[in-house]
C-alpha cells in the first residue's frame, strides 16, 4: 500500500493540477489537455504491454473509435438530445470496449510478434476503411461538432475543457490503478510471465487476456473521446500507425515496468512537440534520438530509473553521487548542444532555402546565420564547435560512468544484494 | 512593499508603451512543414511570407508591419487544431494554410467554432489550396475564403480548351484517387460531358498514394480506347500512372491538375510531351513581371502553388487598403468584409470574391508540355505552354446548394 509520504506527494500534485493551470496562457492550457489526454492513452496502451506482456502496434483503433462514438454523441446531443456533455466520454469507453473486445478476441489468439502484427493489421483495416465510409467517419474532412453547455457549464473555454479532462484521466487513472491491486490486476501479470502456468492453475488464459485487451481499449477510447472534446473535430488520420507508434514511443521512454512510468514519457513527449515543433523542423528527429538513447542507456525508462533510485535510496551513498550525477548532466548537456548544432547545421546547408541563395550566389559557399550568429561553411570552427562539443561531453559520460557504476557497487556491501551492477547501466 | 511598487510601475510603464504602439495585423502560416506534404507546404508558406513582405514594403498595416508566424502542423488535422490554438493564444488575426483538404476542414471548423464563442474576436481563414467541395458547400461560412480552382473548374477549363485545340476527342476516361478530390473530379468530368461533347467511357476511383504499379489500370484503359485520360492525381500517382502508360505503349492525351508539381516532368521525361494540365497560373501565361519580381525577392521563379497563394496576399493587400483602424484594435469582419468586395488583378486576370460561398471567381490557365518552352522545368528541355485562359466568369461554377452562410449582423 501507499505510504504518508507518497500520499503527499499525489496529494501536492493534484493540487497544482488544479490550481495552476488557471493562472497560465491559453497556449499552456492547451499543452497541459494534450499532456493528459497522451498520459491517460499511455496509461491504456501500458495496462496491455507492461502488465499483461502483450505488445500492440494498433492502439490507435481504439483511440480513434473512442474520438468518433463521443462526436456522433455530441452531434446528437447538439440536435437536442439531452445527455449531459461531461459523460460524453462513456460513448467513447463503450465503443472502445466493444472493438476492443472483438479484435482482442483475435488478436490474442496469438501471442508476441503474432499477437503484435494482428494489432497493426487490424488498426490499418480500420484505417483504409474510414474514409471509404463517409457517413461514419465523414471521408477525409472528418466529422464535427460543438461541446454544448451543461447545468451552467459552457465548455466554450480551455480551461473548462482543461477540468473536464483532468477529472476523466484522474478517474481513468486511479481505476487502472485500484485494478493493478484486484486478483485480476495480479492474474494480468501472471499472463506476462508465466502463461502457460495460469493455464495449468485451471484459468482460461484466452478469456482473460481478450477482458485486459477490452479494458485497455475501453480506457483508450476514453483518451480519444477526450481528445475529440477537445478538438471537436475527428477525421481518419487518427487511426494512422504514426499515433499507433506515438503511444509505443511515451510508453517505452517513461517506462513500461512502472505503473506511472508511462505518463511521464507522455508528459515529455507532448511538452516537446508543444515546446520544440515550432523552433526547428528537425523536432521529429529529436524526438527519435530520444527514444533510442533511452531504450540504449536505460532500457527500463526513465520510470524505471526512477523507481530504481528510489528502491535504493537508502543503501546509496547520495553525497558521493551528487558530483558525478552533476557532471553527468554536464557532459549530457555537452552532447545534446552538440547534437543539436551539428544537426541544425546540416539542415541549414542541405535546405532549399540555402540552396535557393547558393544559386543566387552562382554556387559559392557562402556563410550562413544560426544562433544568432554567421557560419561559414568552409571555416574550421563550424565543424570544431560541434565536435569539441560531442567529445568533450562523450568523454566526461564515460569517465563519469565508471565512477558512478563504482558508488552503485559500493551499495551492495551495506544492504541488500539483489540488484546486480547489470541494470546500474541503465541508469545513465 | 518597495518592491510591490517597483513591479506596478513597471507594469504601468509596459502598459503606456504597449498603448504607445499600434496594433499588427497577426498572420498565422499553420501549414504541413514536417512530414510528407513537406515540400509542398513549404512552398506555400514561401509565397505567404512573399507577399506579405511586399504589404510590409508598401508600409504595413495599422500603422506596424504585418507579423507572421509559422506553425508546423506536421500533416494532421488533430496536430492542426492543437496549432490553432496556439496561434490563438498568439494573438492571430489570419489564418493560412494550403497543403491539405482535410486541414483546411478542420480549421475551418475550429475558425467558425472559435468566432461564435469570441465575438469581437473573430479569425479569418484564407485557404489557399483546399479543393474540397464541402468547404464551399456543406461546410461553408463567412470568415472562409477559398484562393483556388475547385474540381468542376479544373474540368471545365480543361475540356473547352482541349476541344478548341482539337486534341480532346469524343472519348474520355477518367481515374482519380478515392477520396473526396477524386470523386470531385469524377463527378466534374461527369457533368462537364453533355456541353463538351465527349462521352466517358470508363472510370476509376484507386486508392490515394498506395499503388505501385498501374499496368493494370492502364490495361483497363487501353481495352476501352480513350482519345483523352483525366485525372486529378498528385504526386506518385501521376508520375507512376504516366509511366506506366508509356510503358504499354499507350497514345492517349493526359489532361492533368497536378502535373506541375516539382519534379514531376522532370521524372516523366519525354512521356509528358503533349499532356495538359488546368492550373491557377503559369509563368508562360502572365507577361513575365511578376515572376520577375519574385524571382528577384526569393531567389527562384514562382513554381506549383507559389503564384496563386502571392496573389491571395496581394488581394489582401489591396482589400487592406480601403480599411483605417488608426492604430486600434483590428476588426477582421471589416476586413472579411472588405476582401469580399475586393478584386486583384493577377497577371493572367482578376481575381474577385463570390459572397455566397466566398469562392474566389478566377481565371483558369490550360497548358500543354512542350519542348523548349519559355520556362522549362528544372533540369530539362521541357515545360508548359500556355494554350489558353479561361476567364473567371467562364470558369465559375453556380454556387452549392448546401451552402447556408450566416452573415455577421448590421
Amino acid at each position: 500500500m501507499m505510504s504518508f509520504r507518497s500520499v503527499l506527494l499525489l496529494a501536492t500534485l493534484l493540487a497544482l493540477l488544479l490550481a495552476v493551470p488557471p493562472l497560465l496562457d491559453l497556449a499552456w492550457q492547451n499543452a497541459l489537455v494534450n499532456v493528459l489526454i497522451a498520459s491517460l492513452f499511455a496509461l491504456a496502451f501500458n495496462l496491455l504491454v507492461g502488465q499483461a506482456g502483450l505488445l500492440s502496434f494498433g492502439h490507435a483503433a481504439y483511440f480513434g473509435v473512442g474520438a468518433f462514438a463521443a462526436l456522433h454523441l455530441m452531434i446528437a446531443i447538439e440536435d437536442g438530445l439531452a445527455f449531459p456533455t461531461p459523460l460524453v466520454p462513456l460513448a467513447g469507453a463503450v465503443v472502445g470496449l466493444v472493438v476492443g473486445l472483438v479484435a482482442g478476441f483475435f488478436a490474442t489468439k496469438r501471442s508476441g510478434v503474432y499477437f503484435a502484427l494482428v494489432t497493426l493489421a487490424i488498426a490499418e483495416l480500420i484505417h483504409a476503411l474510414a474514409p471509404r465510409l463517409e457517413g461514419l467517419f465523414g471521408g477525409e474532412s472528418g466529422i464535427g461538432s460543438m461541446r454544448m453547455p451543461f447545468a451552467g457549464i459552457v465548455f466554450g473555454s480551455t480551461i473548462e475543457v482543461y477540468y473536464l479532462t483532468l477529472g476523466w484521466v484522474l478517474f481513468c487513472g486511479l481505476g487502472l490503478y485500484l485494478y493493478t491491486l484486484t486478483p485480476f490486476g495480479r492474474l494480468t501479470l501472471a499472463l506476462r510471465d508465466n502463461e502457460q502456468r495460469v493455464r495449468f492453475l485451471g484459468y482460461d488464459a484466452h478469456s482473460s487476456k481478450v477482458i485486459v485487451f477490452a479494458i485497455s481499449g475501453m480506457v483508450s477510447g476514453v483518451a480519444g473521446s477526450l481528445l475529440a472534446i477537445s478538438n471537436e473535430t475527428a477525421n481518419y488520420s487518427l487511426f494512422a500507425t504514426d499515433v499507433s507508434a506515438q503511444v509505443v514511443l511515451q510508453t517505452f521512454v517513461g517506462g513500461s515496468t512502472v505503473f506511472f512510468g508511462p505518463v511521464i514519457g507522455a508528459a515529455i513527449f507532448a511538452l516537446f512537440s508543444f515546446l520544440v515543433s515550432d523552433l526547428t523542423r528537425s523536432w521529429v528527429f529529436y524526438q527519435g534520438l530520444i527514444f533510442v538513447l533511452v531504450m540504449l542507456y536505460a532500457p527500463t525508462g526513465i520510470g524505471g530509473a526512477i523507481q530504481h533510485h528510489i528502491r535504493h535510496r537508502r543503501q546509496l551513498d547520495w553525497p558521493a553521487l551528487a558530483a558525478p550525477y552533476a557532471a553527468m548532466l554536464f557532459g549530457g548537456l555537452l552532447v545534446a548542444a552538440g547534437i543539436v548544432f551539428a544537426t541544425e547545421m546540416v539542415a541549414v546547408m542541405f535546405g532549399e532555402d540555402y540552396a535557393r541563395t547558393r544559386e543566387a550566389a552562382g554556387g559559392a559557399l557562402i556563410p550562413f546565420e544560426l544562433f544568432g550568429a554567421t557560419w561559414s561553411p568552409t571555416g574550421p570552427s563550424t565543424y570544431l564547435i560541434p565536435l569539441v562539443l560531442l567529445g568533450a561531453g562523450i568523454a566526461i559520460l564515460v569517465k563519469v560512468r565508471r565512477r558512478i557504476d563504482a558508488v552503485w557497487a559500493a551499495r551492495g556491501e551495506q544492504g541488500s544484494k539483489t540488484q546486480t551492477l547489470a541494470t546500474t547501466g541503465g541508469i545513465q | 512593499m518597495k518592491h510591490l511598487t517597483l513591479v506596478a510601475t513597471a507594469s504601468v510603464a509596459a502598459l503606456a508603451t504597449s498603448i504607445a504602439h499600434a496594433e499588427p495585423l497577426r498572420i498565422g502560416i499553420i501549414e504541413s512543414l514536417s512530414g510528407a506534404q513537406t515540400s509542398t507546404g513549404r512552398l506555400y508558406a514561401n509565397a505567404v511570407k512573399y507577399g506579405v513582405d511586399r504589404i510590409n514594403e508598401a508600409g504595413g498595416f495599422n500603422g506596424e508591419p504585418v507579423v507572421v508566424t509559422e506553425y508546423d502542423n506536421a500533416g494532421g488535422a488533430p496536430e492542426a487544431a492543437d496549432k490553432f490554438r496556439q496561434a490563438v493564444a498568439d494573438g492571430v488575426d489570419i489564418i493560412v494554410q494550403g497543403a491539405s483538404s482535410a486541414i483546411a476542414g478542420q480549421l475551418t471548423e475550429d475558425v467558425r467554432k472559435h468566432n461564435i464563442r469570441n465575438p469581437g474576436d473573430e479569425i479569418l481563414f484564407m485557404n489557399l489550396g483546399g479543393e474540397a467541395m464541402e468547404l464551399t458547400g456543406d461546410k461553408c461560412q463567412f470568415y472562409h475564403f477559398r484562393f483556388t480552382t475547385t474540381a468542376p473548374m479544373r474540368v471545365n477549363a480543361l475540356t473547352s480548351a482541349m476541344k478548341e485545340a482539337g486534341d480532346l476527342g469524343t472519348k474520355v476516361y477518367a481515374i482519380n484517387q478515392n477520396y473526396s478530390w477524386g470523386q470531385d473530379m469524377q463527378a466534374a468530368i461527369e457533368a462537364a460531358a453533355p456541353e463538351e461533347g465527349y462521352e466517358v467511357v470508363g472510370e476509376v476511383l484507386h486508392d490515394v498514394n498506395k499503388i505501385q504499379d498501374f499496368a493494370p489500370f492502364v490495361a483497363r484503359i487501353k481495352s476501352a480506347a480513350p482519345d483523352t485520360v483525366i485525372t486529378g492525381n498528385w504526386s506518385n500517382d501521376l508520375l507512376l500512372l504516366m509511366k506506366a502508360t508509356g510503358d504499354a505503349g499507350l497514345d492517349v492525351t493526359f489532361a492533368t491538375a497536378f502535373l506541375d508539381q516539382p519534379g514531376n516532368i522532370a521524372n516523366a521525361g519525354k512521356t509528358a510531351l503533349g499532356h495538359y494540365i488546368a492550373n491557377n497560373y503559369d509563368n508562360a501565361a502572365g507577361d513575365g513581371t511578376f515572376a520577375e519580381t519574385y524571382r528577384q525577392a526569393t531567389g527562384h521563379l514562382p513554381i506549383f502553388v507559389e503564384g496563386h497563394s502571392a496573389f491571395a496576399m496581394a488581394q489582401l493587400q489591396e482589400a487592406l487598403k480601403g480599411l483605417d483602424f488608426a492604430g486600434g484594435p483590428i476588426n477582421v469582419t471589416e476586413i472579411a468584409l472588405a476582401l469580399e468586395n475586393s478584386t486583384y488583378d493577377s497577371p493572367v486576370g482578376p481575381i474577385s470574391i463570390r459572397k455566397e460561398d466566398h469562392q474566389s471567381i478566377r481565371p483558369v490557365v490550360v497548358s500543354k508540355v512542350v519542348e523548349n518552352p519559355k520556362f522549362p522545368a528544372e533540369g530539362t528541355t521541357l515545360g508548359f505552354a500556355p494554350v489558353k485562359i479561361v476567364e473567371g466568369k467562364d470558369a465559375i461554377y453556380p454556387v452549392q446548394e448546401s451552402c447556408e452562410m450566416d452573415r455577421p449582423e448590421g
